[in-house]
């Protein structure tokens, strides 16, 4: 009985995503205002968007983590590097406080945890090939898909900000919405997932450099 | 005649306690409460790196144990992408489970994470019986009724064992500790293959 408990294990539901209208009301609530885009703005941002997305054929970048759980004092801060290569290969490596590594190649997940290494098909699972596309379309920005999301448009300060809350219900109890910040050119800043608990995971990425050559070794497992 | 009598010795170590297998001498008993200070403090946010093998499984994730109040924990367990398998509230004996993924979502696998989490933060406790070797001492309590023992080494607090049927059914190991934070801490089952090892994420 137990063991047939844990014999899905080794699926890692990283990423699953939910929506609700509390976070509407915080975020309108917040010191930063954001104002909603018109039309026009919105379908600017998304060909601006999906141009850049267009011309990416590699990404690199540092990124820093925050994982908020409302009982905590502080936010858990984690920091590694993010290496994409167009079509579908993400690469994120956990340096700080551990090491971690996680990479999406050839329908697999491999992860690589402080040296134990292990891996999964994702062929054969739903929510993680849709977790696999989602991660993907995220780096690029360019994940406006109106039916797979309810899709809402801000202007932050300098930047635009994305609201998509996954339409699919199973997806909707892993992760209840995607907040993705693009700055002036259209690459994604900041994307921020937010559970049904409204607690989230905030990612900030800095020092990005945009189709540089990366060499295979990068995405090794 | 020979055999019989090295069957009883068996049979007399067997049914032994667990203090007297192990050489422990019962003595009085502390009037003091057993104390556990390794998630005693509300002002601290006790991170771990977590590892978790189950028959022929592995996997990892974040462990997250925050003192609400008095006899009162929180326990969550993320992913390292920060994605939250379960969140639990202790309070006493009392358990809530404010969320757990579906597929987790299994009353056997709760109720050993219960178990074993009431344990591990049960922050005080009665001594029902108190034992001693050299300068370790072996301290008798019961967690949500099944029967524990506390080793204190040099007056710290080195492992909690859980007995049944007079064997350990679950050792506790708390090491390298550092102003009262067990930097690293295993969890081993014995009457099936699990252990939780968890190693302290410094800030």
């Amino acid at each position: 009985m137990l063991k047939r408990i844990f014999s899905f294990l080794p699926i890692r539901p990283e990423g699953i995503l939910t929506f609700n209208l509390l976070c509407y009301l915080f975020f309108s609530g917040t010191a930063f205002a954001q104002v909603k885009m018109s039309t026009a703005e919105a379908t600017a941002l998304r060909t601006k968007v999906k141009a850049q997305a267009k011309i990416t054929t590699t990404v690199s970048s540092d990124f820093t983590q925050y994982k908020h759980l409302d009982f905590l004092s502080n936010d858990i801060e984690s920091k590694g590097t993010l290496a994409f290569k167009a079509p579908d290969i993400v690469k994120w490596e956990y340096t700080t406080p551990f090491s971690y590594a996680v990479l999406f190649k050839d329908e697999k997940l491999f992860i690589n945890d402080n040296g134990a290494k292990s891996d999964m098909d994702l062929g054969s699972n739903k929510v993680f090939k849709q977790l696999n596309q989602l991660i993907t379309a995220s780096i690029r920005g360019d994940m406006f898909d109106d039916t797979a999301f309810e899709i809402n448009y801000f202007i932050k300060e300098d930047n635009s900000l994305v609201h998509f809350m996954p339409k699919d219900e199973q997806f909707a109890t892993f992760i209840k919405a995607f907040h993705i910040s693009f700055n002036a050119v259209g690459e994604v800043e900041e994307v921020k997932m937010i559970e049904p608990s409204d607690d989230y995971t905030q990612i900030i990425f800095s020092n990005r450099t945009l189709n540089q050559p990366l060499p295979d070794a990068v995405f090794s497992h | 005649m020979r055999f019989f009598l090295i069957s009883l010795v068996f049979l007399l170590v067997g049914c032994a306690s667990y203090p007297k297998k192990n050489g422990f001498v019962r003595v009085e008993d502390s009037d003091r409460p057993i104390q556990n200070p390794y998630f005693s403090d509300t002002l601290v946010d006790y991170i771990y790196k977590a590892k978790i093998d189950v028959f022929d499984k592995s996997f990892g994730g974040i462990l997250v144990l925050k003192k609400l109040g008095p006899a009162s924990h929180r326990i969550a367990f993320t992913t390292e992408m920060g994605n939250t398998l379960f969140d639990f509230s202790f309070l006493n004996d009392g358990f809530k489970v404010n969320r757990i993924l579906k597929e987790l979502d299994r009353k056997i696998l709760i109720n050993i994470l219960r178990k074993d989490f009431t344990a591990l933060i049960r922050e005080q406790n009665s001594i029902l019986e108190q034992y001693q070797k050299e300068s370790e001492s072996l301290k008798k309590a019961t967690i949500l009724g099944k029967e524990h023992y506390y080793l204190y080494q040099n007056n710290r607090l080195a492992q909690i064992v859980r007995i049944g049927k007079g064997t350990p059914k679950v050792v506790f190991l708390f090491f390298e500790i550092n102003d009262n934070i067990a930097q690293q801490i295993k969890i081993t089952h014995y009457n099936f293959k699990l252990t939780i090892a968890l190693k302290a994420i410094i800030d």
